[in-house]
């Protein structure tokens, strides 16, 4: 590829590729991801539907808030067991609302480190008016909005400090 | 505090990158496809089903950590490595190392590292970046895909290290420890472009190399019925580019380096054929992008019917045979 045909202008996502330069060398050249150029709308479009899709299958007790989770961090459930250190056959249980109440605090604390969030927001989506549409937090990290949420551990490893806050 | 005089490189790939930084930093010369090409990067392979991965994907580098292990046989160079069961004790030993200003690489799950955009981030246990300083509970971390060194708090670092799973870093650091007076480069690219070609041609198993092409050539057009719904399928397509194009590959799934590698390594060892299969290979890449871009087109107008996978599925299959024809060549050069 020539190097004018590599450069993408988007600050936010930088890369390198390389490219062959006029003198006919080729070599590395800093440019902007094209597919977030051209296409992020479409990637935030499809997560906020994924988003709403499993809220409302959670909401309507179809499925557990480890799997709302699982589905929404694109991991298979081998993989969550593996990672939370919980066996297949009980993280299995633990996808199915009827058996997600078995689950107990030390099950939610790992897979609440897995996916990087507090054990608190298994049992609860934090939702925020966004331009009239009431969004997750997961999802309006994606964005510049008006509030900020941030939710900090505190010294007690079962209680998060959850902060609501209009940006600046 | 910034390890004295190292310096932040940004490069096409986290492990290839991580590993000239340090070369480069202990005082070798030596560009980042060199270190790709020696330690035969460039690879294929197909998984249709695999436990830990919640949908078929591929993959265009070889096993994570290869690289290191190759380049240290090809070039004598030595790197100490340290895995950890205490995350404490792994900590500790980063911290020491750092303290005796030493630029140490370190395996992560790339989730966790929270300087990255939210939307970039996914859970893989691979990626590399070099612990280049500490300045109270935040490390100095130079990584490979960022313009800049940037920021992170202790907590997500230990977090990345730890991580478990599949191909878990278990704490993994390594740092430099011994570059040779002398470098054989004429054995070590030959011996790297004779691996490479075996990988793709002669690995006799069904999902790597250049099968492994065709097989996801033959497989692509049964995703649908892996995907959720429409706007799944879409998503996983759209895939195709990101694993392809932004999944730190240089362009054109690695296809891009591997020839600049070629281009450098003809020079070096005096083989212009080397140079001329590189310009092959460069086209060889512009057609692996134009199915980044189709796969991107299609995901986002959600025209994933059965004759756009066909179409996206004969684009593969093309591939593979000029990467064939290539490889062999390739392999012939260095006979």
């Amino acid at each position: 590829m020539k190097e004018k045909e590599g450069f993408v202008d988007y600050p936010e996502q930088q890369m390198i590729i390389y490219v062959e330069k006029e003198d006919g060398k080729y070599g590395p050249m800093q440019t902007g991801s094209y597919l977030s150029a051209n296409y992020m709308d479409d990637y935030v479009y499809k997560r906020r539907n994924l988003e709403l899709e499993l809220r409302a299958q959670l909401t309507g007790g179809l499925i557990s808030p480890v799997k709302y989770y699982m589905v929404f961090e694109d991991l298979s459930f081998s993989e969550l067991a593996a990672r939370a250190g919980i066996s297949k056959s009980k993280v299995k249980k633990h996808l199915d609302p009827k058996h997600f109440g078995d689950a107990t605090v030390d099950d939610l604390l790992k897979y609440a480190a897995v996916f990087n969030i507090p054990a608190a927001n298994l049992l609860q989506i934090v939702l925020v008016n966004s331009h009239g549409n009431l969004e997750s937090n997961i999802i309006l990290e994606n964005k510049g909005d008006k509030i900020s949420i941030e939710q900090t551990p505190s010294g007690n490893p079962y209680a998060v400090l959850t902060k609501i806050e209009e940006k600046r | 505090m910034i390890i004295p005089n190292y310096k932040h490189k940004m490069a096409a790939h986290c492990e290839s990158g991580t590993i000239t930084a340090l070369l480069n930093h202990g005082g070798l010369n030596i560009t980042e496809p060199m270190v790709f090409g020696i330690a035969s990067g460039i690879f294929f392979g197909y998984f249709h089903k695999m436990k830990s991965f919640a949908f078929p994907t591929f993959i265009v580098r070889n096993k994570p950590g290869q690289m290191r292990t190759n380049i240290e046989k090809r070039l004598g160079v030595r790197f100490k490595t340290y895995d950890f069961k205490d995350p404490v004790k792994g900590q500790q030993m980063l911290d020491q190392l750092l303290l005796q200003n030493i630029p140490t690489a370190a395996q992560v799950d790339f989730f966790y590292m929270d300087y990255v955009p939210s939307w970039e981030r996914v859970h893989i246990n691979v990626h590399f970046l070099v612990v280049a300083g500490k300045d109270a509970n935040k490390y100095v971390i130079s990584d490979a895909y960022f313009p800049g060194m940037v920021e992170l708090d202790s907590t997500s670092l230990e977090k990345g290290r730890f991580a478990g799973g599949n191909m878990s870093p278990k704490g993994f650091i390594y740092n430099l420890d011994k570059i040779p007076a002398e470098i054989d480069y004429h054995k070590a690219i030959v011996k790297g472009i004779k691996k490479a070609c075996f990988y793709m041609l002669k690995i006799p198993i069904p999902f790597l190399g250049i099968k492994g092409m065709h097989m996801f050539a033959r497989k692509v057009v049964e995703w649908p019925k892996f995907a959720r719904d429409n706007e799944h399928l879409s998503h996983e397509i759209m895939k195709i580019n990101i694993l392809l194009e932004d999944q730190g590959t240089g362009g054109a799934g690695f296809r891009f380096i591997y020839a600049t590698f070629l281009q450098q390594a003809a020079g070096m060892i005096g083989k212009p054929e080397l140079k001329q299969l590189s310009e092959e290979l460069m086209k060889i890449g512009d057609g692996w992008r134009e199915i980044s871009l189709f796969s991107a087109r299609i995901g986002k107008n959600r025209d994933l019917g059965p004759e756009k996978l066909k179409q996206l599925s004969d684009m593969i299959h093309d591939r593979a045979d000029v990467e064939e024809q290539f490889f062999m060549s390739l392999s012939q050069a260095v006979k």
